[in-house]
């Protein structure tokens, strides 16, 4: 069985998998910084000491997300939407058969339809704008002196979530500073905002589809906070897929496992 | 008649930095048409044509002494025009630099479309300053209101479509326009159109349309004999040249063509998804999308729009030889076949690009909306639904007129070919040939 690394250089973390097979070895995430290719070459060989493994004994690299052209450490590239695609393959859970993915990323959401094959069918995803992804939790947790990790907790606390009407970042930012003058609560604010982009990323979604489970994925599943604005708002039940975060490395990792 | 008023608005040196703009983006994107691998040398009289206009800044090549007319739609029968002596040309833009202009001139959720024919107001191309007539097909709201707002620059004259073909008493009033529009015709050119110069006109389309049943027979070969980005330049052109001289072009392009499907000179090998594009109207310069394709990795084996395609795949039949017969046979010839989504029941536009995906062998389908072209938009889902019982891949993808959105085409494209290419392994796979 031979090793294989997946490299996703998203907006703001950089994501690795090394995969034996299709058996997770070991996860890293580290932010992109400046230097993508400079962390991505740090990142492997880090991959490879704590699995205790030899460099060559990677058979191939395969890299996605945004910064997935100048990864030349990497043998090959594929697009961050075949690459989710490929990675719930992995991190589903096993009793359920994900139709629908909701990736939500740094910059961008994605939503990929699979049929039963776990082969893409259709995808839409986010335009220009940050609203309704993970840059907007990391804003918005700043402001209200949290960590990210804590949006989605607090948030559940919540028993009655203020109303968030802007759908832009910046907007939304004076929107939430007006909210802590007018003395509303952290929490209700925050389950404010994950209703607010709940909404924004359904629009984008094909309601009518009826095929399968809906997995999250990418970094903004680890918000429990999110999950549970999203399925008040599609009234369905949403699950998490194991390793969200770094669900576009694996999948990287498990096209390049074809390529070995 | 309108004044040129319009064109003291812009100042010299904004008119100047205008030129200098417009065409550095028209020269870069014919550039890029034109270095997709091995084009064939007869393709370059097409792009000298397109290059002459939009970025020399130079007339139509017109025969001597001849006036232009302007149209604004496929549904306008060019026969038509040149039987009163006068040359059409078509002005739907596709100008980015003209689109800036024009986005302070119409609303904002106007098309860009609309709002890149405004911005010629600025008086740089005699493609546009030297029209004597304009004539504009009411198809969509945007359209419309472009009429209104066209007359204060030059003569124009709105032709009224039929919402549906099903009904004769629509189809009817649709010969009574074209009827309508010969005295405006012939006043422009001081020329009659008669039985004998409309059925010469008849006969010089038949030739063009001739040389296009041939070219689509090339166009259907697998492995591809050229890039599809490039053949919807070659179609653009039809609306800047005399049929007979285009028909020319088509011949010794047609011939290279046949020689190079001896030699087995192909222009992409055959495991590129062949890609179908429909929806808006995709106009040179902005070929951003068919670049996309094949810069990708995708083949762009066939375009359903009504500025590739859709103008010639279909033939003129004319059965009554008299005048009335003519004019009746061109009206049936510019609506019957149109499969353009200003008709309320449009499933034969289904029929056609299923029937496009049969003959042209196409694995996927890119529906490209125009921003604010919501009568295209409309149809995307009832394609959608039926594609998925063929199962053909498609998605829709959103465009402005500008180079800021290229990034989010760009992995949207990527992505579709890569999806394309997964499930060509996985078929042959299955068959056991991989």
């Amino acid at each position: 069985m031979s090793y294989t690394i997946g490299l996703d250089g998203g907006s703001t973390y950089l994501k690795g998998a090394l995969l034996k097979g299709r058996q997770v070895v070991e996860t890293m995430v580290c932010s992109t910084g400046i230097d993508n290719n400079g962390s991505a070459e740090q990142m492997l060989g880090q991959l490879c000491q704590k699995a205790g493994i030899a460099r060559s004994d990677i058979r191939y690299t395969m890299a996605t997300g945004y910064s997935r052209k100048v990864l030349t450490v990497a043998d090959d590239d594929i697009s961050e939407i075949t690459a989710h695609a490929y990675g719930v393959r992995v991190t589903a859970p096993k009793e359920y058969r994900p139709g629908m993915i909701i990736d939500i990323g740094g910059q961008d959401s994605k939503i990929i339809y699979l049929d039963s094959g776990y082969n893409i069918k259709n995808f839409t995803m986010n335009d220009k704008c940050a609203a309704g992804t993970g840059k907007f939790m990391e804003v918005a947790a700043q402001i209200l002196e949290t960590t990210i990790d804590q949006v989605g907790p607090l948030s559940l606390e919540s028993t009655a979530p203020c109303d968030i009407n802007s759908t832009c970042v910046v907007f939304a930012q004076s929107e939430i500073i007006s909210l802590i003058a007018r003395q509303f609560d952290r929490k209700d604010i925050l389950a404010g905002m994950h209703i607010s982009m709940a909404k924004r990323i359904v629009k984008m979604m094909k309601k009518s589809e009826k095929n399968g489970d809906i997995l999250m994925t990418g970094g903004g599943a680890l918000n429990v906070g999110i999950r549970k604005a999203f399925e008040e708002e599609l009234m369905k039940d949403v699950y998490v897929a194991s390793y969200p975060q770094f669900n576009g490395a694996i999948g990287a990792a498990l096209i390049a496992s074809e390529r070995a | 008649m309108a004044s040129e008023n319009h064109i003291s608005q812009y100042s010299p040196r904004q008119r100047e930095l205008f030129i200098q703009k417009s065409t550095r983006v028209a020269a870069s994107y014919l550039r890029r048409a034109e270095s997709l691998e091995d084009p064939p040398e007869a393709l370059r009289p097409f792009f000298d044509v397109l290059g002459r206009i939009f970025v020399d800044l130079e007339d139509v090549p017109k025969p001597v002494g001849m006036k232009t007319v302007g149209t604004y739609c496929v549904m306008v029968p060019s026969e038509l025009i040149w039987a009163a002596g006068a040359m059409p040309v078509r002005l739907c833009s596709g100008s980015y630099t003209a689109y800036t202009i024009g986005d302070d001139l119409v609303p904002r959720d106007a098309c860009p479309l609309v709002k890149s024919v405004m911005g010629w107001e600025i008086g740089a191309s005699p493609l546009y300053e030297n029209c004597a007539l304009m004539v504009i097909p009411v198809t969509c709201d945007c359209k419309k209101k472009l009429a209104g707002m066209l007359e204060q620059w030059k003569p124009t004259v709105t032709l009224h479509v039929p919402s549906s073909k099903e009904r004769d008493a629509d189809m009817a009033e649709y010969v009574r326009e074209l009827y309508r529009l010969i005295p405006m015709l012939e006043e422009v050119t001081g020329r009659q159109v008669t039985s004998q110069s409309l059925a010469e006109a008849l006969n010089q389309k038949g030739y063009a349309q001739y040389e296009m049943s041939r070219f689509l027979a090339y166009r259907q070969n697998n492995p591809p004999l050229l890039h599809g980005t490039q053949v919807m330049a070659v179609m653009n052109t039809f609306a800047y040249m005399p049929p007979l001289e285009w028909a020319e072009c088509m011949r010794r392009l047609n011939d290279e063509l046949e020689q190079r499907l001896e030699r087995k000179q192909f222009a992409a090998k055959s495991n590129r998804p062949r890609i179908l594009v429909t929806g808006s109207p995709i106009m040179y310069p902005n070929l951003k999308i068919p670049l996309l394709i094949e810069e990708m990795g995708g083949m762009l084996a066939a375009d359903e729009t009504c500025m590739g395609e859709r103008a010639l795949y279909d033939p003129l039949t004319v059965t009554d030889r008299s005048f009335d017969g003519m004019m009746r046979a061109l009206a049936g010839r510019y609506t019957r076949p149109c499969t353009c989504p200003t008709f309320t029941d449009n499933r034969q536009r289904i029929f056609r690009i299923k029937q496009m995906i049969k003959d042209h062998q196409i694995q996927g389908v890119i529906y490209h909306v125009l921003r604010g072209c919501l009568v295209y938009d409309y149809e995307y889902p009832v394609l959608e639904e039926e594609l998925e019982k063929e199962g053909i891949p498609i998605i829709r993808v959103e465009s402005d007129y500008n180079e800021e959105d290229v990034e989010q085409l760009r992995i949207r494209i990527e992505a579709f070919i890569e999806l394309l290419k997964l499930k060509q392994f996985s078929e042959q796979k299955a068959r056991g040939t991989a």
